[in-house]
């Protein structure tokens, strides 16, 4: 697979996932999972390319890390607010 | 600025004495000192803690800077009201030099910059190695990369399923015992997978730890899924004149380990002989000579811990290479499993390497989410994982004990004629 | 062959300029401007030019006095290292006072080890004299050492440890605290030498163990005795049901509806049974926390060891699996981590290491004499819990038994 093709396989999945089961972010498994017989070594460095084009984003889960599209779903700081300014 | 707001912190407070260093003078200090917000209220919510024993912090998802996955651990503080100052209190990894040597003109200018930057507060050394950089908000991030970047010429380091920054014992650039070149060997990994450093690549953490001997000072055989651990494979070099000056008493044993306790004269027999877990040295009286049968020496290094001045290494010298050890989180704890006895240590370490992506790329495909590599070989199996994986013979090097069950795995190819039998044949010898 | 020195980039010598990232780093060009993968500074800039020289051609140590080094190369060279207990929680300034003395003595060079001890290296004996005698009498202004001297040989190490209550958000005890309080019953073993052989102090916060401290002497663990609690009301409000559910390695969680106030509510519910406290869940959901006063408390493991030396490596062992949380000094504890060493320090060999000990007279034997009751926790009811079963008539009959 092309790398720009896979790319946009990778955005699909995380789409799809979205849209069925309401989960907004996926392990580098979960792409692997949906997008057989791809090398995960190269599904990796395509979802880490969307990431630096700002398409994609990482989400922590503080021992490994999740992708996800920016803005959708718990964000970065979801659960906590920022205090006003006094 | 707003007024600074203090808070009691009675409980806290009695940690300010005692011998040992105090973090809450310490702080407290610092705090007074540059008015600073952040580090009362670090203090405040601690007594908090102290005070219902439970943590007042939650996890955030954020992982790094623009284009990394890792480096970030992202803090808030559910007690935002009362300590707004730490509401976001994250933390920065820093990937530390080799053998966390430094020179004061590279910490001062750090420290400045998390003057500016952060709480002030910062570990000196995270567990895995890094230094860390405690307490900061969302907004500083980038700006602290910039920083670090540019003016200290120093990269972050890993965290979430990222490859973890990788550390080494001080080598050869003070111990006597170092079989390689711990340091350059750290150095050179982490510059050739700088990107498994910073973006997500695996199923899960993964470390690497170098430790120049078998004392192994940076724990690589217990923390790194990959431990390369320095040994050699000649004789132990032996100067008999100093052997004999510790037998003698003219040198302290153990290089003077044992000073403050009266254990009696030096007795070769019973300190080094009779300790020896292989039993192939030999103490001749007569002679007054040591003998070591190094076929048989098991490399553990008690007789040159006990005399430092007198037995070294061989100076034929490379690295086993172990994988596999983790703490207990999942399938309980596991140290790391020999899988190569021996290893050339030459820069640039291509053998090591290759070795290192054959594991990966297996683990990537193979390994299940959250599972580490030690716990994919004991799923899949050592001697698979040995010959099928990485493709190298399978030696009694890499057990402890031959299994005491006979359910051997057989494959096809290995049986005459194969799995696929003829029932009609069969039934020719045994009639139904 | 007389090799050039290699001296820190100068870089470091310019000041710091806190305006320059802000001239540089551009929101909406993030790449502009941006280094990355560039790694750590290389270590040879680092390296005290008597260190750079001698590299490789170390020939042997000798230990002064306990935390006092002396190194001699086969150049004939010789280098002096006084190692120095820090609390690895810290602040800049304290960094900054570590500076200062590595700039006094030390032409600005300085050292961590694995253990949160900083090293000073000197090439004089009359620096050293001064540079020691400078350290002790840095306190803080409650008394307490900047810079204990201490760490070697066989005396307690500094303890390696997490960031509890400090800083993280699934910890089941504090961290600093405990150790400070430890540290301070065991000071004199820190700055002595006077054990039967070294005894490294390991302490982690929660079992996740980011301080891995599965094989140490002796093992502060804290634990959770509760599984989360369940915020029904608001969890659909914080949390990503479906990530909740993938985040639980035991796969222990799974989705429910429920009724909070009239009203149905998207949660969650947890196998308890299958819980291991790992914490996971709240890392991703906040309406799951952890951590619970009465629940919490600590563990203490002993007789792992790291060093292939005498006997292979090997883990910490259970041997009590539940101290409440006492700060801010949490005496008992404290107590039984003396109670074990001291015990150790009186009935072990020269050279042999606490674990080794223990197995050497018999786990049995080491309950009885470090007065720890046994209890059923103690055994393993964990994966391949058999291979720590007896299957053998060798044992001996202590307290444990009682003979009619």
């Amino acid at each position: 697979m092309e790398k720009e093709e896979l790319k946009q396989k990778i955005i699909e999945v995380i789409e799809k996932k979205i849209k069925i089961a309401g989960k907004s972010k996926v392990y580098l498994k979960d792409l692997q999972k949906d997008i057989p017989g791809v090398s995960p070594r190269d599904i990796k460095n395509a979802a880490n390319e969307l990431v630096r084009e700002g398409k994609l984003e990482y989400f922590s889960t503080g021992s490994t890390v999740m992708f996800g599209i920016p803005g959708v779903g718990m964000g970065l700081e979801a659960g906590t607010e920022k205090p006003k300014e006094e | 600025m707003s007024e600074i707001k203090k808070h009691d912190t009675p409980l806290v407070d009695q940690l300010k004495t005692g011998p040992w260093p105090s973090f809450v003078d310490d702080i407290y200090i610092y705090a007074e000192k540059y008015k600073k917000q952040t580090c009362f209220d670090i203090m405040g919510q601690l007594e908090l803690s102290y005070k219902n024993k439970e943590t007042h912090w939650k996890h955030g998802g954020i992982v790094g800077v623009f284009g990394y996955g890792g480096g970030v651990i992202g803090r808030y503080s559910d007690q935002q009201e009362q300590f707004p100052a730490v509401w976001a209190f994250h933390t920065v990894r820093v990937h530390q030099p080799g053998g966390k040597w430094y020179h004061t003109s590279y910490l001062k200018k750090l420290c400045d910059l998390w003057d500016h930057r952060g709480s002030g507060i910062v570990n000196f050394h995270g567990s895995t190695g890094d230094i860390i950089l405690l307490g900061t908000v969302t907004e500083q991030l980038e700006y602290i990369f910039f920083d670090l970047t540019h003016q200290l010429k120093q990269d972050l380091g890993g965290s979430g399923s990222n490859l973890r920054t990788p550390s080494s014992c001080m080598g050869k650039s003070r111990c006597q015992w170092s079989c390689i070149d711990t340091m350059a060997i750290e150095y050179e990994l982490s510059m050739e997978f700088q990107d498994e450093i910073h973006r997500p690549s695996f199923p899960y953490k993964f470390k690497i730890k170098v430790s120049g001997c078998p004392i192994d000072c940076v724990a690589a055989i217990a923390r790194a899924d990959l431990s390369i651990i320095g040994t050699w494979v000649d004789d132990i070099r032996i100067d008999q004149e100093a052997v004999r000056a510790y037998v003698g008493g003219e040198l302290k044993p153990g290089g003077n380990s044992h000073s403050d306790r009266d254990w009696g004269p030096f007795d070769i027999k019973k300190e080094v002989i009779e300790l020896c877990p292989t039993q192939c040295m030999y103490w001749d009286e007569n002679e007054k000579k040591l003998y070591i049968n190094n076929k048989e020496c098991n490399r553990c290094m008690h007789c040159m811990a006990v005399m430092p001045e007198a037995l070294w290494p061989g100076t034929d010298t490379g690295a086993t290479i172990l994988m596999g050890s983790k703490a207990p989180i999942l399938e309980g704890a596991q140290l790391s499993s020999v899988i190569v006895p021996f290893m050339r240590m030459e820069p640039p370490y291509d053998e090591l390497k290759e070795v290192t992506r054959k594991a990966w790329d297996f683990w990537m495909e193979v390994g299940k989410n959250r599972e580490r590599l030690g716990e994919l070989i004991q799923r899949i199996g050592l001697n698979r994982f040995i010959t099928e994986v990485l493709g190298l013979p399978a030696v009694p090097q890499h057990i402890r004990e031959p299994r005491s069950n006979p359910y051997v795995f057989w494959k096809e190819e290995e049986v005459p004629g194969g799995w696929t039998r003829d029932a009609a044949e069969f039934r020719k010898r045994h009639p139904a | 062959m007389e090799e050039k020195v290699v001296m820190p980039d100068p870089i470091y010598s310019e000041p710091y300029d806190p305006t320059l990232a802000e001239k540089l780093y551009n929101p909406a060009k993030p790449m502009e401007n941006r280094i990355t993968d560039i790694g750590p500074p290389h270590y040879s800039q680092f390296l005290p030019p008597i260190i750079q020289k001698n590299y490789g051609k170390w020939k042997s140590h000798l230990i002064l006095q306990a935390g006092v080094m002396k190194y001699t190369s086969e150049t004939g060279d010789v280098v002096y290292v006084v190692r120095c207990g820090t609390p690895r929680l810290e602040t800049t300034d304290y960094i900054r006072e570590i500076c200062e003395i590595a700039d006094k003595y030390c032409d600005g060079y300085v050292r961590w080890t694995t253990r949160n001890n900083v090293e000073f290296h000197v090439t004089s004996e009359e620096k050293l004299k001064a540079l020691m005698e400078d350290l002790k009498n840095r306190k803080h202004p409650n008394g307490s050492y900047k810079f204990p001297i201490g760490g070697t040989g066989a005396g307690v190490s500094n303890i390696v440890h997490t960031q509890g209550w400090i800083h993280c958000h699934t910890p089941a005890t504090d961290a600093s605290g405990v150790v400070k309080a430890v540290l301070d019953e065991l000071f004199e073993y820190f700055g002595s030498q006077k054990l039967p052989a070294k005894t490294r102090l390991a302490l982690a916060c929660c079992l996740n163990m980011c301080g891995a401290v599965h094989c140490s002497d002796i093992a502060i663990l804290g634990i959770h005795r509760k599984p989360p609690l369940i915020e029904d009301d608001r969890l659909e409000y914080v949390c990503e049901i479906p990530l909740v559910i993938a985040s639980c390695p035991l796969g222990a969680i799974r989705p429910a509806t429920v009724e909070v106030g009239g009203q149905k509510r998207k949660t969650v519910r947890i196998n308890l049974e299958r819980c291991m406290f790992c914490g996971n869940c709240y890392t991703m959901c906040p309406a799951l926390p952890l951590s619970d006063g009465e629940g919490d408390g600590i563990a203490i493991l002993v007789g792992g060891k790291i060093s292939n030396r005498i006997s292979p490596p090997k883990f910490s062992k259970l041997v009590i699996p539940y101290i409440p949380n006492e700060p801010p000094r949490w005496p008992t504890t404290v107590q039984w981590v003396k109670k074990i060493l001291e015990t150790y320090a009186k009935y072990a060999k020269k050279y042999e290491r606490l674990g080794d000990w223990a197995e050497r007279i018999g786990w049995e034997r080491f309950f009885e004499l470090c007065e720890i009751p046994f209890t059923d926790k103690c055994i393993d009811d964990y994966r391949l819990a058999y291979d720590t079963y007896r299957t053998s008539m060798h044992f001996k009959f202590t307290s444990h038994i009682e003979i009619k």
